[in-house]
């Protein structure tokens, strides 16, 4: 097989690209987006989109304009693009990678000049396509054209807008007002609005218990999850059988007894029974995860044996919170994972929290995301989203166009 | 419902799966393969039911539970193709397909939490996941036909290339889907649509190569060279799937770890 010249010569350019990007990156390093900050990203942005419509309507007077548009540059753009999404995902993203690897930018890829070089370069070939399709948009199939312009929409908004992106973390305390956070440089930054934190709600996963050898340091596959009283399990042959729980317990220092504590602190905990199935060997104890006032306890079934309760993993957690703009107006919402609240052109998502003190945490820790630019990428991913449905929709019983032999 | 239920479920949709494929080769009514077809795919769906009730979650959320959709997409994918273009050969690729990831499931049972951390409760989680199941599903069927036109002696026929094209469409039509949906939930969840994690970069490799298939096929002579793609867009979706698992430049760096 040979390949033909049309796609030798866009390789070619593929490669020269290639060449070109990892020259600057020798020479200049990262790439630094912050110079697409409104209004130059949306400027540059415009002034992109307008060169690819002259490029479209003046490919007939300079043929060789016509070398970004045709089926070869469609190719060797998305071979590019797939050769370097690899690399991307064979290689660590890790800022601090040295040697060849962190030399040619493949340890920080999203900003590295080959790759960007290479995704304008994609860009370019589906925004000529964008700009046939609308041309000639009687003769093409419309899945196709959707696909083209919600990706093309996409990858304007994604290379243009990236320094548009602000995201900012913030630390709130119960009741203690802030409108301070800090982005992802580590910069502090202020915030049109002011948070406050009003309460802090989490509800975990019944208590597990798991046989743990401490000598390994590993735990039992099997667990018993313990959602009532009386549930039962034999884990690593040995049959676990709760016999008592407490969701709020507390104990006395000297005291190997947990009763119910109704208290900041808390710890849930259950009497065990635990039988060996083999010998009928038989123990009996409480065991707690413990909190960040109460110590963990096991229940020892021989010297490295012993049962344990991990930290209660966290079900769902909400911040109630109640946000003061800068004309004095206040708002309040409750965050949870999944649903953020939208103030004004901010969303403030829901992170973490203290996780030494688990459900009694008394700060929450919020991200405010601002992205001027995500209209027009939530538009076109609903697009994108369209016309996977229409192609599964339309897919099979069709011979492709001539025109689309082209 | 508990995994020690799914050998007898299993072992009933395989029954009928079986039958569905032996019909469609002996059978003059096309419907009576379909049938059969169907009865195992319901067999096989009321496990899951029974697991999603018993879990109080859906059972998508392990490798395990992701392999029930996949054999169950199978079968759902090969009826489909099957009643909408009559290829007799797709009911016994789907079945095959499908009994294997059974097995995997039965021969390699893991662990099933019954917890399903916060940021999985969304709307987009069952979509999602189902979405690309069938994706993958579809790309298994395509892929091993694509193996099978390959390796055989006789060079493909135009209507067999079309079967080839069809399947991918659809393939890459859910794949889009679950991407999207991944998309707009990530944005939920954390404020951004795409952050470049390692299921994300090879998510779309996968996308991106099948894309370049659906773009070679109108102009390509050599059939070899749609079957190397697909090949290859196949062994991307392998590790987009669980192959960043052992991938030692994702370690630690996914939010998709199960």
């Amino acid at each position: 097989m040979t390949l033909q010249w049309g796609y030798k010569r866009a390789f070619l350019r593929c490669a020269l690209l290639f060449v070109a990007g990892t020259t600057l990156q020798m020479g200049l390093g990262d790439i630094d987006n912050s110079f697409l900050r409104y209004p130059w990203g949306l400027i540059i942005a415009i002034n992109y989109v307008y060169l690819l419509v002259l490029i479209h309507f003046q490919q007939e007077r300079w043929s060789w304009l016509k070398r970004l548009s045709d089926h070869y540059a469609c190719t060797s753009s998305l071979v590019a693009m797939i050769l370097m999404t690899m690399i991307f995902g064979l290689t660590r993203q890790d800022p601090a990678t040295e040697g060849l690897v962190g030399a040619l930018g493949f340890s920080r890829m999203t900003s590295s000049w080959s790759f960007n070089i290479l995704l304008l370069y994609f860009t370019t070939t589906t925004g000529l396509a964008v700009m046939d399709d609308l041309h000639h948009i009687r003769k093409r199939r419309v899945a196709a054209v959707m696909s083209h312009l919600a990706v093309f929409v996409m990858l304007v908004a994604g290379i243009f807008g990236s320094g548009d992106k602000v995201r900012v973390s913030v630390n709130t305390q119960l009741n203690k007002p802030v409108h301070m956070g800090v982005d992802r440089a580590g910069k502090p930054t202020q915030l049109p609005f002011a948070i406050t934190l009003k309460e802090f709600k989490m509800d975990e996963y019944p208590p597990k218990l798991y046989v743990l050898n401490t000598a390994t340091q590993t735990s039992s596959r099997d667990f018993l999850s313990v959602e009532e009283v009386g549930a039962s399990m034999v884990v690593d042959g040995w049959e676990l059988t709760a016999e008592q729980y407490i969701d709020m317990a507390g104990r006395m220092p000297e005291s190997d007894e947990y009763r119910e504590m109704q208290h900041i602190g808390a710890a849930p905990a259950v009497l065990v029974r635990a039988k060996n199935t083999l010998s009928g060997e038989e123990y009996r104890g409480w065991v707690s995860c413990g909190s960040f006032i109460f110590e963990p306890s096991y229940l020892f079934l021989s010297k490295d044996i012993a049962v344990a309760m991990p930290r209660r993993e966290a079900k769902r957690y909400l911040s109630r919170i109640e946000a003061e703009n800068e004309k004095g107006e206040t708002e309040k919402f409750n965050i949870e994972v999944n649903h953020p609240a939208k103030i004004g052109s901010w969303h403030i998502y829901q992170v973490g929290y203290d996780t030494a003190r688990g459900r009694w945490s008394s700060t929450s820790v919020l991200e405010c995301v601002r992205d001027g630019w995500y209209s027009a990428v939530h538009i076109a991913l609903w697009t994108m989203l369209a016309a996977g449905v229409v192609m599964f929709v339309t897919a099979g019983g069709r011979k492709p166009r001539k025109e689309e032999q082209r | 419902m508990s995994w020690e239920q799914l050998i007898w479920f299993a072992a009933a949709a395989t029954l009928c799966w079986i039958t569905g494929a032996v019909l469609a080769f002996r059978s003059k009514r096309w419907w009576t393969a379909a049938t059969a077809s169907i009865a195992g795919s319901v067999i096989f769906f009321a496990y899951i039911v029974g697991m999603w009730i018993a879990l109080e979650r859906p059972p998508m959320r392990t490798m395990g539970e992701t392999r029930l959709w996949y054999s169950f997409f199978l079968s759902i994918a090969g009826v489909a193709v099957f009643i909408r273009w009559r290829y007799k050969w797709i009911l016994s690729f789907s079945t095959m397909m499908s009994v294997v990831f059974i097995c995997v499931n039965l021969f390699k049972p893991e662990i099933h939490s019954k917890s399903l951390m916060p940021a999985l409760q969304s709307v987009w989680f069952v979509p999602h996941v189902i979405v690309y199941m069938f994706a993958y599903a579809m790309m298994g069927a395509v892929t091993l036909f694509a193996l099978y036109l390959w390796l055989r002696k006789r060079e493909a026929e135009a209507t067999e290339m079309g079967v080839c094209d069809n399947l991918v469409r659809i393939g890459w039509a859910f794949l889009t889907l679950g991407m999207i949906m991944g998309a707009l939930w990530a944005k939920q969840a954390w404020g951004d649509y795409w952050t470049w994690d390692p299921k994300e970069t090879w998510a779309a490799a996968t996308w991106l190569s099948y894309l370049l298939y659906l773009h070679l096929r109108p102009r390509l002579k050599d059939n070899n060279i749609a079957f190397a793609v697909l090949c290859f867009s196949f062994l991307l979706l392998q590790m987009c799937w669980y192959g960043i698992n052992y991938l030692p430049s994702a370690q630690g760096a996914s939010v998709h770890v199960y």
